[in-house]
C-alpha cells in the first residue's frame, strides 16, 4: 500500500498559520494503517495543532473528519458539511487524496499534512519499508519476486555490484540487506538459477507515460 | 432525554471525617443528569445495599455512581446490587473518596471528593450495558509430552473425569525420565501402565503437534502421526515438554547428558551414574567419586537433589569415597535438608569452593582442583568418575512449540515463568497451560505442585462443559475495520482474529473467551474501530474534562 | 485545570498502590487526579494530550514493572507512548509539559508517593521560576 510520513510541525503549523477554522481530515485506508493519517492521527494533531495555537494567542478551531477512502470522489462528498464550515482544510491523505479533497471543494485551499513517499509493505511491527517502484514494466518474474530496482541501491539489473558485504548486506548502506543475495537465494529456492545467467537490457523507464492512465474494459 | 444518574455516597461507618458530606451532597446534586443522591453510613452491608436497591428501583436510575472506597474492594458487590435492581453490573461507576481522598491527604478534602464524583458521573454518563453469555466447551485436554509430568497430570485429569490425550514424540512414554526413578522413589514403569490402562487416557507416541488453531474451550490441533494428520478439538493444552541438561564442562564440542565423556566414561551426567548404579553386570565398580554442581547455575535445586540422592545410592551399593564440590547446597526442597544431613553422616564430603574447579583427565583418572573455601586451601581430588555440573536448557520441543502456539518463553528459554501477574503454570493465552520442567528451576516440590494447580484450574475450566463470558465487551466495529491486522498482530492474549463478514469483507472479531480485557487494542487500532466498554476513549476522556472544572 | 497531575494508574500495580499509600497514611500531594485503567497499555496518546488541552501541567503514566505486566507488553507500550506524547508537545512548543511513565508493583506505595511529590515540587519551581 501507499506509505506516507508527517510533514515536520513546523511546515504544517505555517500552512495553516493564517486560518482560524480548519478540518483535520483523514483516509481510511492506506495512511490509517502505516498509522499517519487515521482517525488517530487525525485526533493527535487536531489536539497539538489546539495546544500550539492556544500557546502563541491565536486560536484555532478544528473540525475532524475520516473520510474510507480520500480518493473516491463519492466519498469524500459525504463530508461536504464539514468542509462548508471552515476556511481550510488540512488532509492526511496521500497525493491523490489531497487532490481529490482539492477538486471536489474548489474554493478552500487544501493542505497536504503528509509527504507521500514509497509503495510498500510493514516488515514488523511499525516498520514500512519500500517495495515497488511502480516502473510500469514488472519484472519480478525473473528476480525471483524481489526488486532490485527499488530495493537495490544501485538499480542494478543483472546481479550484484560486487560489493556486497559480509552478512549478505549492501556496500552502499550496511544495513540494507543486498537485493541480489535475496534474489539469489529465492531463485536457488525455486531452481530457477538459470536465469541469472541471462543478459537483461536496461529497462525502459518510459514504460508510463506520465501522469499515467489505465483504462479497464468496460464492464 | 438525559440519563437519570444515581449518587450514593458512603462514609464508611461515620469513619470518614474530612469531608463536609452535606456541602458534597449539595454540589453533587447540582450535577447535570443527576437524579438523586444518597448518603449512608453503610453501603456495603445489607441495609445500606437494600437501601440502594429500593432507590435504584423507586427513581428509574439508569446509572449508578457510587463514592466510598476502592473499587478493588467491593466493586463486585455493588454490580450486584444494580444486577438485582433489574440494572445491568456494567452501568456502574465508582469515585475512590476513602483511600485515594480522605485518607490520602490532611484537612479537609471536600473539594476532591466533589471532583473524583465528578469524574464517575462523566464516566458513568457514557456507560453500556455488557451482557453475559454462556459458551460451551469441549471438555477434552491435550498434555503435550510423556515425562514425569506429562504422565501424572494425565491420570490426575483423568481421576477429575476429564479426557486427556497424551502427545509423545518419541516411540515411547517415559524416556528421559531416566534419572529420576532414583529420586522420586515413585515407580515410571507403573505410572505408564496405570496411563495405559486408563479408559480416559489416550496415548498417541511417534506424534507431533504440527498446528493449533482456534481458543480456550475451543482448540483445534493438527497432529501428525506415523505420516499422517489427524485433527481433534481440544478444551484446553498442557504443556509438559520437560527439559535437557548439557555437561557444564569447557569442552568442544559440547557434552550432553547421553554421550559418553572423554577420558573413556570417566566424566558423566547425573543420569549415566544412576543407570550404571542399576547395571547389574557394572565391569568396575569407582572408587572415588567426585561431584560438581552450582557453579555455572544458580538454579540448582534439582541438581543438589539429584547429588544427595545419588552419593548415597553409591555410598550403600559400591561403599566409594564420595567428595562434592559446590558453592552451596540448595537444601530448601521438602526432605532434602534431611537428604544432605544423612549424606554427611555416611561421609560424604562436602568442599565448598567460590570458582569452579579445574578438571584434568588422563590415564582413566580424572583430578578435580579447586580452592576450599573454609581451609584456604588448593584441594586436588583424583577421582575415578566425575559427576559433572549440568546446565538445565529448554528441550527442541518447547521451542517448537512455543513457536507454533505464540507463547512466549522466558531469557533463558523455558515457558515464561517471570511474570509475577501470570499464574505460575499459565501461558498468557487462556487455555494453555505449562508444568514441570520446561518451566526451569526444576524443584521436585514443585513439578509436584504444577501438576495439582493445572489439574485444578482445567477442571474448574472445562468440567461443567460450559464457560460464562461477557459477550463483546470489547468489540471491533467491522464497519470502521480496515483489516490492517495490527490487532491481531500485538494482542498479547493470541484472542483476535481475521474473518469474513460479507462474501468480500474480512475484519477482525475479537473472542469473547480468550480476550483478558487490556484494552491494548482498543489503543493501537490505527483507525479507532475497537469499542472497549468501560474504557471508550469517550469514557476516558471524560473523566479528564471532570478535572478542574468549576 | 492548573496545578493538577493527571495520574493514569493501571488496576493491577499503581491503583492498589494508591490505595495503599492512603491506608498507610503517606503524605501525598492533593493536586493528583488518578484515572484507573485495566493496563497502561490501554492508555494513548490522545488520553494524554487531552489532559494537556484541559490544563493539566503534568500526566504520569504507572504501570507493572519490567517484564511484569499481566498484559505482557503494556507497561513497555505505555512508555513508548508516554515517550512519544513528550515529544509531540515539544514539536508544538510545550517545553515545560512533561510526561513520566512509573513502572511499580502494587506493594510499592512510598515509590508512588515519591513520584507524585517529585512532579508537583517541579511544578511549583517552574512556577515560581516564571
Amino acid at each position: 500500500m501507499i506509505i506516507a510520513e508527517r510533514k515536520p510541525m513546523e511546515e504544517i503549523k505555517q500552512l495553516i498559520a493564517p486560518y482560524k477554522k480548519v478540518l483535520v481530515a483523514g483516509c481510511g485506508t492506506c495512511v490509517t494503517v502505516c498509522w499517519v493519517g487515521g482517525e488517530k492521527e487525525v485526533a493527535i494533531l487536531a489536539s497539538q495543532l489546539k495546544l500550539a495555537r492556544s500557546a502563541e494567542g491565536n486560536e484555532i478551531v478544528t473540525l475532524e473528519a475520516t473520510v474510507e477512502r480520500q480518493c473516491e470522489r463519492e466519498m469524500v462528498a459525504e463530508i461536504k458539511d464539514k468542509v462548508a464550515e471552515v476556511e481550510a482544510v488540512l488532509s492526511l491523505a496521500c497525493g491523490s487524496g489531497v487532490q481529490t479533497m482539492a477538486e471536489m471543494f474548489e474554493d478552500k485551499p487544501v493542505f497536504p499534512a503528509v509527504n507521500t513517499t514509497f509503495i510498500g509493505m510493514p516488515e514488523k511491527e511499525g516498520l514500512w519499508v519500500e517495495m515497488c517502484g511502480a516502473c510500469g514494466d514488472c519484472f519480478l518474474d525473473r528476480t525471483g519476486g524481489v526488486c532490485p530496482i527499488v530495493r537495490c541501491a544501485k538499480g542494478l539489473l543483472n546481479g550484484p555490484c560486487g560489493g556486497t558485504r559480509k552478512g549478505g548486506k549492501c556496500e552502499i548502506d550496511p544495513e540494507k540487506d543486498c537485493a541480489w543475495v535475496l534474489i539469489y537465494r529465492r531463485l536457488e529456492k525455486q531452481g530457477r538459477l538459470d536465469l541469472m545467467r541471462k543478459y537483461y537490457a536496461p529497462k525502459n523507464f518510459r514504460a508510463v507515460k506520465r501522469p499515467g492512465k489505465v483504462q479497464a474494459v468496460k464492464a | 432525554m438525559e440519563t437519570k444518574i444515581g449518587v450514593f455516597l458512603c462514609n464508611c461507618g461515620g469513619g470518614i471525617k474530612n469531608i463536609d458530606f452535606d456541602a458534597a451532597r449539595e454540589k453533587v446534586a447540582k450535577i447535570p443528569g443527576v437524579t438523586c443522591v444518597n448518603l449512608s453510613s453503610n453501603l456495603c452491608l445489607e441495609e445500606g445495599k437494600e437501601k440502594m436497591l429500593s432507590c435504584i428501583k423507586d427513581e428509574n436510575i439508569e446509572r449508578v455512581v457510587v463514592a466510598a472506597c476502592s473499587p478493588e474492594f467491593q466493586e463486585h458487590i455493588f454490580r450486584q446490587v444494580l444486577e438485582n435492581a433489574g440494572l445491568n453490573g456494567h452501568l456502574f461507576s465508582m469515585a475512590n473518596i476513602r483511600e485515594q481522598c480522605s485518607w490520602a491527604h490532611e484537612g479537609d478534602v471536600t473539594v476532591k471528593a466533589v471532583e473524583l464524583i465528578k469524574m464517575a458521573v462523566n464516566r458513568a454518563r457514557l456507560l453500556q450495558p455488557v451482557e453475559k453469555k454462556e459458551l460451551s466447551v469441549n471438555r477434552e485436554v491435550l498434555v503435550v509430552g510423556g515425562g514425569f509430568s506429562a504422565i501424572n497430570a494425565a491420570l490426575q485429569l483423568s481421576q477429575v473425569g476429564l479426557r486427556t490425550t497424551l502427545l509423545e514424540k518419541e516411540a515411547v512414554l517415559g524416556a528421559g525420565t531416566g534419572e529420576l526413578g532414583n529420586l522420586y522413589g515413585s515407580d515410571t514403569s507403573s505410572m505408564i501402565s496405570a496411563v495405559e490402562g486408563d479408559e480416559n487416557i489416550e496415548v498417541l507416541t511417534s506424534a507431533r503437534m504440527t498446528a493449533t488453531e482456534g481458543k480456550i474451550g475451543d482448540f483445534t490441533v493438527r497432529i501428525r502421526k506415523d505420516g499422517e494428520e489427524i485433527s481433534h478439538k481440544y478444551g484446553a493444552i498442557v504443556l509438559a515438554t520437560g527439559y535437557q541438561t548439557e555437561l557444564a564442562l569447557d569442552s568442544e564440542p559440547k557434552l550432553r547428558a547421553e554421550d559418553e565423556a572423554i577420558s573413556g566414561g570417566n566424566i558423566v551426567s547425573q543420569e549415566k551414574l544412576c543407570r550404571m548404579l542399576e547395571n547389574p553386570s557394572l565391569e568396575r565398580e569407582p572408587k572415588t567419586i567426585g561431584f560438581m554442581f552450582d557453579f555455572s547455575d544458580e538454579n540448582s535445586r534439582f541438581p543438589t537433589l539429584a547429588t544427595l540422592n545419588n552419593a548415597l545410592a553409591a555410598k550403600q551399593k559400591w561403599g566409594s569415597e564420595i567428595y562434592v564440590f559446590c558453592k552451596n547446597v540448595k537444601v530448601d526442597g521438602e526432605g532434602v535438608e534431611g537428604l544432605y544431613r544423612e549424606a554427611r553422616d555416611c561421609g560424604v564430603v562436602f568442599l565448598k569452593s567460590e570458582a569452579p574447579p579445574r578438571i584434568t583427565a588422563e590415564d582413566g583418572r580424572v583430578e578435580i582442583e579447586a580452592k576450599d573455601v573454609l581451609l584456604g586451601e588448593d584441594m586436588i581430588l583424583a577421582c575415578d568418575l566425575l559427576v559433572a555440573e549440568e546446565l538445565l536448557l529448554p528441550t527442541e520441543g518447547t521451542e517448537v512449540l512455543s513457536s507454533l502456539l505464540n507463547i512466549r518463553r522466558d531469557s533463558k528459554g523455558f515457558y515464561q515463568d517471570e511474570n509475577v501477574h501470570l499464574y505460575p503454570i499459565a501461558s498468557e493465552r487462556k487455555g494453555i497451560f505449562f508444568i514441570g520442567g520446561c518451566r526451569g528451576d526444576l524443584d521436585l516440590g514443585r513439578v509436584l505442585t504444577d501438576i495439582s494447580s493445572v489439574v485444578i484450574r482445567v477442571h474448574g475450566l472445562l468440567s461443567s462443559g460450559k464457560i460464562v463470558v461477557d459477550s463483546e465487551r470489547v468489540k471491533a466495529n467491522p464497519q470502521k475495520c480496515v483489516a490492517c491486522l495490527t490487532c491481531i498482530r500485538v494482542c498479547p492474549h493470541g484472542a483476535i482474529q481475521l474473518v469474513r463478514v460479507d462474501s468480500d469483507k474480512e475484519v477482525a472479531e475479537i473472542s469473547d473467551l480468550a480476550c483478558d480485557a487490556c484494552g491494548i487494542c482498543a489503543a493501537i487500532c490505527p483507525a479507532k474501530a475497537i469499542n472497549f466498554e468501560g474504557y471508550t476513549d469517550e469514557q476516558i476522556v471524560a473523566q479528564i474534562e471532570a478535572i478542574g472544572a468549576p | 485545570m492548573s496545578k493538577e497531575i493527571v495520574a493514569f494508574c493501571c488496576e493491577h500495580s499503581a491503583y492498589p498502590a494508591a490505595d495503599l499509600a492512603g491506608k498507610l497514611r503517606l503524605d501525598c500531594p492533593e493536586n493528583l487526579r488518578v484515572i484507573r485503567v485495566p493496563c497502561a497499555g490501554r492508555v494513548d496518546v490522545i488520553h494524554i494530550l487531552k489532559a494537556f488541552e484541559r490544563g493539566a501541567t503534568a500526566v504520569l503514566v504507572l504501570g507493572c514493572e519490567d517484564g511484569a505486566c499481566r498484559h505482557i507488553t503494556g507497561n513497555t507500550r505505555a512508555k513508548e507512548r508516554a515517550k512519544y506524547s513528550e515529544m509531540l508537545l515539544k514539536e508544538v512548543g510545550m517545553d515545560n509539559r512533561t510526561v513520566d511513565m512509573l513502572n511499580l508493583a502494587p506493594n510499592e506505595p512510598h515509590k508512588f508517593v515519591r513520584a507524585a511529590n517529585k512532579i508537583t515540587k517541579r511544578i511549583k519551581e517552574s512556577e515560581e521560576a516564571r
